[in-house]
């Protein structure tokens, strides 16, 4: 199948990634690099990968159990007992944020 | 003071043996690999972050307490890939969406090499979360091929093998999800492991594909190979895919007799196009091994046709699902634009997130997408299960199955990057072991006529990392050995 620039769109969008050309930042290879966000150039990249893909249609797997993991003995659900957190309160997982406020993470307003 | 340049270039048995001696401070050993660090860096571009101070006192604290020879790596520096945590480092995973990122806690690998005794140098460099097969996809800088600097080290695990290859460390740690530490220990002239899936924690690793992603070691021989792997692998309640069973206890190993040993080779692997240089090398090295008194012998794995359309369709899906975590809140780059929730979202991964990254998040967010789940995903699980079995049933009948590495040798920077389907077909020797699960051991065969290494990989049956460490030994044993990898551009 091949995938067009509206439907290159609307996966990005799942995505939660911008394709326009005029999306700030524009999807170089880093912060503020412009150019390669075009719907156009995504889709035919899209297709021709996702047509190649298409070779799986040639295998029989009718019956065939999907395998998701190759675990065969998964590890059984631990006690429910509060741990600490790495280190100290876990006030450390807040270190990475860009922004917080006070003890939270912080977001733009959404209501 | 000078380092003796001698110290950076002992394998682990020798600096274990001199430090036990009292030859010379794990400070001196460490110290050594650091000044080859600094000497090689700017050729190699190896390092994302070089540990200089903390690795010299993590040396000083275990010189000050004396050799423990009850700790397997003790005082020996060893790089690790940077997307394993380590504390008082960041970790960047090769991506600017990390720049900067301090973790607050450490890697179950890192916490079990220090408890050996081992000695962190340097963070290496990679592909951006680990995705590609060269390292021209780290958001930061490529890194060279010691035996071509001209040349890519493969990937994603390429600033280790580099690393290692050209006496950075003495080990180091890589994750192979699609062949991400067998290539590049192949384009590097090192040996590389590829543990069975669940035998070494993925705590304090970042993810790319979790049901493929598993940590490995690489090193200048097998013996150092198995030395590193013993110290990490075995059973960890915090990742819930690590493996409950025991690990193997690998204090002694004894390689197998040729005579007897009979190895499967996979004609979908070997009857394809291959570099001339490569054939040759290839064609001499199963050569070497029948003269040994190997037995080799073709079989047909006809899933295997497959393996690359249900690899990328999986490490794509599972790819989109773990990078979904980058969205400018948690961690990681944030836009500075002013918009409202969905536009901080999708500006901070636009920008963050380099470009293969992102094609890779969208392929996996239309093979998930609904529609297209059974179609892609579930499809590509169930060809995944065929080709597991087929894995199972050839290792019933045969010791371990020989495949080559890479069809091509390492190559001229650029060749691939904007042709993502090539380079991804590439990856098709590789890849379906990491379907399968199973541990594969990648070594080096020879050297081509272009001056550069070519690699070949045993793979074996599921937790058997012992037995096929152990016939890496006696093929080592039968290949010709490497000289010093020149650090030039040729």
């Amino acid at each position: 199948m091949s995938v067009d620039p509206k439907a290159a769109k609307a996966i990005a969008d799942l995505a939660r990634l911008s394709l326009a050309p005029e999306a700030a930042g524009g999807g170089g290879d880093g912060p503020g690099s412009p150019g390669a966000g075009e719907p156009g150039r995504v889709a035919g990249e899209m297709s021709k990968i996702v047509g190649y893909m298409e070779i799986l249609n040639e295998c029989e797997t009718s019956g065939v159990e999907p395998m998701y993991s190759p675990m065969a003995d998964p590890q059984p659900p631990r006690e429910d007992i509060p741990r600490e957190a790495g280190e100290g309160s876990g006030d450390w997982i807040l270190d990475g944020a860009p922004e917080t406020f006070g003890r939270f993470f912080s977001v733009p307003r959404i209501f | 003071m000078a380092s003796d340049p001698r110290l950076a270039r002992l394998d682990l048995a020798q600096a274990r043996e001199g430090l036990l001696k009292g030859d010379f401070t794990s400070a001196e050993l460490v110290g050594a690999a650091l000044d080859r660090v600094a000497e090689t860096e700017p050729a190699l571009q190896a390092c994302l972050c070089v540990l200089g101070d903390q690795a010299l006192r993590d040396a000083a604290r275990l010189d000050a307490g004396g050799p423990d020879p009850a700790m397997p790596l003790w005082g020996v520096p060893v790089s690790v890939k940077d997307v394993f945590l380590v504390r008082g480092a960041p970790t960047t995973a090769g991506s600017r969406m990390l720049e900067g990122y301090m973790p607050g806690f450490e890697a179950e690998v890192v916490t079990r090499l220090r408890a050996a005794g081992a000695v962190i140098t340097a963070k290496t460099n990679l592909d951006e979360f680990a995705m590609g097969s060269s390292t021209e996809f780290s958001a930061f800088r490529p890194t060279r091929n010691p035996w071509n600097l001209g040349r890519v080290p493969g990937g994603s695990s390429g600033g280790c093998a580099a690393g290692v290859a050209a006496f950075q460390a003495a080990g180091g740690f890589g994750t192979d999800t699609g062949g991400s530490i067998r290539q590049p220990a192949a384009l590097c002239g090192c040996v590389g492991l590829k543990p069975t899936y669940g035998r070494v924690s993925r705590y304090g690793i970042v993810a790319y594909g979790s049901s493929l992603d598993q940590a490995g070691p690489m090193a200048r021989n097998v013996r150092d190979c198995a030395r590193l792997f013993a110290a990490v692998a075995g059973p960890d309640g915090r990742d819930s895919t690590s493996s409950r069973v025991p690990p193997e206890d690998l204090s002694a190993l004894s390689p197998p007799e040729a005579k007897g040993l009979r190895l499967a080779l996979p004609r979908e692997l070997w009857e394809g196009s291959f570099d001339a240089e490569v054939g040759k090398v290839l064609d001499s090295a199963k050569g070497l091994l029948a003269s040994a008194g190997i037995s080799l012998e073709t079989v047909g794995m006809p899933s295997l046709r497959f393996s690359v359309a249900a690899y990328y369709v999986i490490a794509a899906a599972e790819a989109s699902t773990n990078l979904a975590r980058y969205d400018g809140v948690r961690y990681g780059y944030r836009t500075p634009s002013k918009g409202d929730l969905l536009s901080l979202y999708r500006e901070s991964r636009t920008a963050g997130l380099g470009r293969e990254a992102r094609r890779r998040i969208l392929l996996g967010t239309f093979a998930l997408s609904s529609g297209y789940y059974d179609a892609y995903y579930r499809k590509a699980a169930q060809v995944r299960r065929l080709i597991r079995d087929e894995y199972a049933r050839t290792l019933e009948e045969y010791d371990f199955i020989l495949a080559p590495v890479s069809s091509i040798p390492a190559w001229p920077f650029g060749s691939f990057t904007e042709d993502p389907l090539t380079q991804y077909q590439l990856d098709v020797m590789t890849l379906p072991l990491n379907l399968a699960g199973g541990p594969g051991l990648s070594l080096p065969a020879g050297l081509g006529g272009d001056g550069l290494p070519v690699g070949v990989q045993i793979m074996g049956p599921h937790f058997r990392e012992k037995a096929l460490l152990e016939a890496g030994i006696l093929l080592e044993g039968i290949f010709p050995r490497l000289p010093e990898p020149p650090l030039k551009a040729l």
